[in-house]
């Protein structure tokens, strides 16, 4: 019964906030094992609709789904399912790392010796083991930032909804919180993240979303979300040792190329096609006087693709 | 990822429960205990101890404490060991004790909450399995534990005038029990208005008019208490003096329960029945009311104008409770309506109960007329056993006033309160009705049902007030009672009065009747499916195991598996 619908399913998901349309019509869905990165401009509604998501708003049309059951018909039973990290800290006063822990713990109905073993995973899964005592007001913010993980990670949900979760850690952080993320996937719990760092998400996430004013532009993998409505491209870097504009000209006149740039002594292109069609546009490039230093293409990375799709507006 | 922190100081290890005797028993129930404490009382306990707050407060009672005792015996001298000086004594310490008391515990209830939807902690407590009733019980037990503490800190220095003479024991618990009470129902009140808004403005609107509130609550206990300790002569040993304790004590715990789920309803979630457990809160505490009342007049033969604050009262009451539920959206969610009543029965007596503006009006008119009902039963015993068997005080128009007054109160109620449910639905035609704006529509019909003849009247004639009443008031519901309730004899102008307000209340209650119907046609709907299959893993898992065949005696029922025998 468990494994015949997706972990988290969004579906039609409205929430309108008078005028504004924060999400508007938006579906997806993410399976167990499976990490989905939410990509999207500030004000974009991936906040909006992780909150509804974590029973924390109503939807004002649609409805979500955890594990099967509807966020806003259901709100307890999703809640025993779904383990939520806003992007903020809330931490208490006057309170350590264990008794924060353990106030969840309780929270979440955990007794006796099984409330001690998951605050001691929690706790070395995150690598808090050794602050356990410390008072939470004393942690760093990476730190701080772990214990919020470790505390959604306390009853060990099914699904975990993370929205900025390496927002402002150091590069090292970043790494580990990253790993992590990836530990939690492999371990069957299906996953939401939102980040600002693009490079990052392409690294862990297995389905991206792209949200922009509310609506979903584009879901699927990177490569899905590269090819919808169009054939493979590629971007096309091309140093020349003189003639930039020319070479834009002339590739303006040439099939399968788009958004060509100008940067210096380089002119930088998207080409659709496959290798065989950019080895002949190479050939032809020198045929016609070009005086290539360099050439050299790589796939779409999955900023090109949030370039590509979004057209920076905001709400 | 095994388990590598220390175990918590509250668990219990294998040892422990191995250990035999009286204090194993005894660690073993502590812990058993301690699992089962509200996780936000455990929390609230651990930050207490170490919170500058709490240890200033505390530091602070106990260092007045000293101060009175020495400064207490520094005034009275040599003579406090004999002429009976413990009430003065006691004043001043229960002035101490009723500060932290009365303002501190029920301020720090209310910032407890406050602080937690500003910190935005409490989006993480809304979506733990903590149900909102647990969580206002946890803020409740951690205000009560405080107070716990101060009545523990200043106790040795109420213990010491008792032995001072010139105080009852009596009256030292008396005052000490509502104290405590007060403590908790205001605390409960801090509660339910850190419910009611998260925006920070209103918040710190609220916290200026709730100290407003705690410091008069302040001033008047210690009113109150010097009026007990001075002027009072507690009558212990009389019957009437205890009835009188259990009647403030019911009423007490009804509205305790009352605030308690109205806090508890304000931070449940949207979807979820609000409104049930409210309605159902407020039958059992009419019943309360009703066997009070029943009681004092078969025991006391009250004066007939007992009956005519208590109807008031009765009104009042009806009246806000049915303000609040006149608020209430229409929509019933599908999470509601998988609990409606379905059977015949079910469906006749339990659908007022259902969520509803509808529903909640009539429920307000029913209960209001049991009111009436009540007093029209106790004007015909009256009646019938004749002036100076029953009620001995009673004039002889007594029993018509009544209830005349009754039904007038019943009019106004039905009316107002159906007014205003029929502008609400108005609204609800063009967006949404908080049940704020619900409460503020219904309040300001009345004020609009005073003021309007009143400035009719000052501009028809200069002198308002000398001019007495006139039907021009009849909007005027409490001008209009105290014109019919104030004299034993009934007005001229009563009969057209009860044919104007009853005829009006009933066009009223018939237009608001097909948006009633509207409500009591919802029916139950089915579960989803995955609620459905998790129910049944959940009843399978709860269901007793299947019974082991033991003996050569124990029969198998053919067809089965079972063991019967």
């Amino acid at each position: 019964m468990a494994d015949s619908h997706p972990l988290i399913e969004l579906r039609g998901l409205h929430r309108y906030f008078g005028q504004t349309k924060a999400v508007d019509d938006v579906s997806f869905q993410v399976s167990r094992g499976q990490v989905f990165g939410y990509i999207g401009p500030n004000g974009a509604g991936k906040t909006t609709s992780m909150r509804v998501l974590a029973t924390l708003d109503l939807p004002t049309a649609g409805d979500a789904f955890v594990d099967g059951f509807s966020v806003v018909d259901d709100p307890d039973r999703v809640r025993r399912r779904l383990g939520f990290m806003p992007d903020f800290f809330g931490t208490y006063a006057d309170v350590n790392v264990r008794e924060y822990l353990d106030f969840f713990a309780r929270a979440y109905q955990l007794r006796g010796t099984k409330r001690t073993r998951a605050i001691g995973h929690v706790m070395e899964f995150t690598g808090l083991d050794v602050l356990a005592d410390k008072p939470i007001n004393g942690l760093s913010k990476g730190m701080k930032q772990r214990l919020c993980l470790g505390r959604a990670l306390i009853h060990d949900p099914a699904v975990m909804v993370l929205d900025e979760p390496a927002a402002g850690l150091d590069p090292r952080a970043r790494i580990e919180v990253r790993a992590m993320i990836r530990e939690l996937a492999n371990q069957g719990k299906a996953i939401l993240i939102s980040s600002h760092i693009l490079t990052e998400l392409a690294e862990i996430c297995d389905l991206v979303g792209i949200l922009e004013r509310g609506r979903l532009v584009a879901v699927g993998s990177v490569e899905e979300i590269q090819r919808q409505g169009q054939s493979p491209q590629n971007v096309v870097e091309v140093r020349l040792l003189d003639g930039t504009i020319t070479l834009a000209d002339w590739l303006h006149q040439r099939s399968g190329v788009s958004q060509i740039q100008r940067d210096g002594q380089v002119v930088r292109f998207l080409h659709a096609g496959e290798l065989e069609a950019e080895a002949d546009l190479l050939k032809a490039m020198i045929e016609a006087g070009f005086r290539v230093a360099a050439f050299g293409s790589r796939r779409k990375s999955l900023e090109d693709v949030f370039m590509q799709v979004t057209k920076g507006l905001v709400q | 990822m095994s388990a590598s922190a220390e175990p918590l100081p509250l668990d219990a290890g294998p040892t422990a429960s191995a250990a035999r005797g009286w204090p194993a028993r005894a660690e073993r129930l502590l812990v058993w205990v301690g699992e089962r404490l509200n996780p936000i009382l455990v929390k609230e306990a651990r930050q207490s101890l170490k919170s500058k707050q709490f240890v200033l407060t505390f530091g602070l009672l106990l260092l007045c404490g000293w101060v009175w005792s020495f400064l207490g015996l520094a005034i009275f001298g040599p003579e406090a060991s004999y002429t009976g000086k413990g009430s003065e004594m006691f004043m001043g310490y229960a002035a101490i004790l009723a500060f932290p008391l009365l303002v501190i515990v029920p301020f720090w209830a209310f910032r407890s909450l406050a602080s937690e939807q500003e910190d935005r902690t409490y989006e993480l407590l809304s979506i733990t399995a903590l149900s909102p009733r647990q969580i206002v019980a946890g803020k409740l037990s951690s205000a009560g534990m405080q107070m716990l503490v101060y009545l523990s800190a200043i106790s040795p220095c109420l213990a010491f005038t008792y032995m001072l003479r010139g105080i009852a024991f009596p009256s030292i618990l008396m005052l000490l029990f509502y104290l405590s009470l007060g403590s908790l129902g205001l605390s409960l009140v801090g509660l339910l208005i850190g419910t009611l808004t998260s925006e920070k403005h209103w918040q710190v609107v609220l916290s200026v008019l709730l100290i407003v509130g705690l410091l008069w609550a302040f001033g008047v206990a210690c009113s109150l208490c010097s009026w007990v300790i001075w002027g009072l002569d507690l009558p212990v040993s009389t019957a009437e003096f205890w009835e009188w304790n259990a009647g403030l004590v019911t009423g007490y715990v009804t509205y305790f329960a009352l605030v308690f789920y109205a806090a508890v309803a304000q931070i449940t979630f949207a979807s979820d029945n609000r409104s049930t457990r409210l309605r159902i809160i407020m039958i059992i505490q009419h019943v309360g009311w009703v066997a009070w009342i029943t009681w004092v007049l078969v025991a006391h033969e009250p004066e007939s104008e007992i009956l005519l604050i208590l109807l008031t009262f009765l009104g009042l009451h009806w009246y806000v409770m049915g303000a609040l539920m006149t608020g209430e959206s229409p929509d019933l969610s599908p999470r509601v309506k998988r609990r409606l009543p379905q059977s015949f029965l079910g469906r006749v007596f339990l659908t007022w109960l259902n969520p509803g503006p509808g529903t909640g009006y009539l429920f307000a008119v029913c209960g209001a007329s049991a009111g009436l009902v009540l007093v029209a039963c106790i004007v015909f015993v009256h009646e019938a056993y004749g002036v100076g068997t029953l009620v001995q005080s009673w004039s002889p128009g007594d029993s018509e006033r009544l209830l005349v007054f009754g039904v007038l109160v019943l009019a106004y109620l039905t009316a107002y309160l159906g007014i205003g449910l029929l502008l609400i639905r108005l609204l609800h035609r063009f967006g949404q009705v908080v049940m704020f704006l619900g409460v503020l529509i219904q309040i300001l019909l009345v004020v609009a049902g005073c003021a309007v003849p009143a400035v009719v009247q000052t501009t028809m004639s200069p002198s308002y007030y000398s001019s007495g009443y006139s039907l021009l008031h009849i909007s005027n519901p409490f001008w209009t009672l105290i014109h019919v309730g104030s004299d034993s004899t009934l007005p001229m102008d009563t009969s057209l009065l009860l044919v104007v307000l009853p005829f009006a209340a009933l066009v009223v209650f018939l237009l608001n009747l097909p948006g009633v119907v509207r409500e009591v046609r919802h029916v139950r709907i089915a579960k989803p499916e995955r609620v459905a299959a998790e129910d049944a893993e959940l009843a399978a898992v709860k269901a007793p195991p299947e019974p082991v065949r033991t003996s050569p005696w124990d029969v198998v029922e053919p067809g089965s598996e079972g063991v019967t025998g």
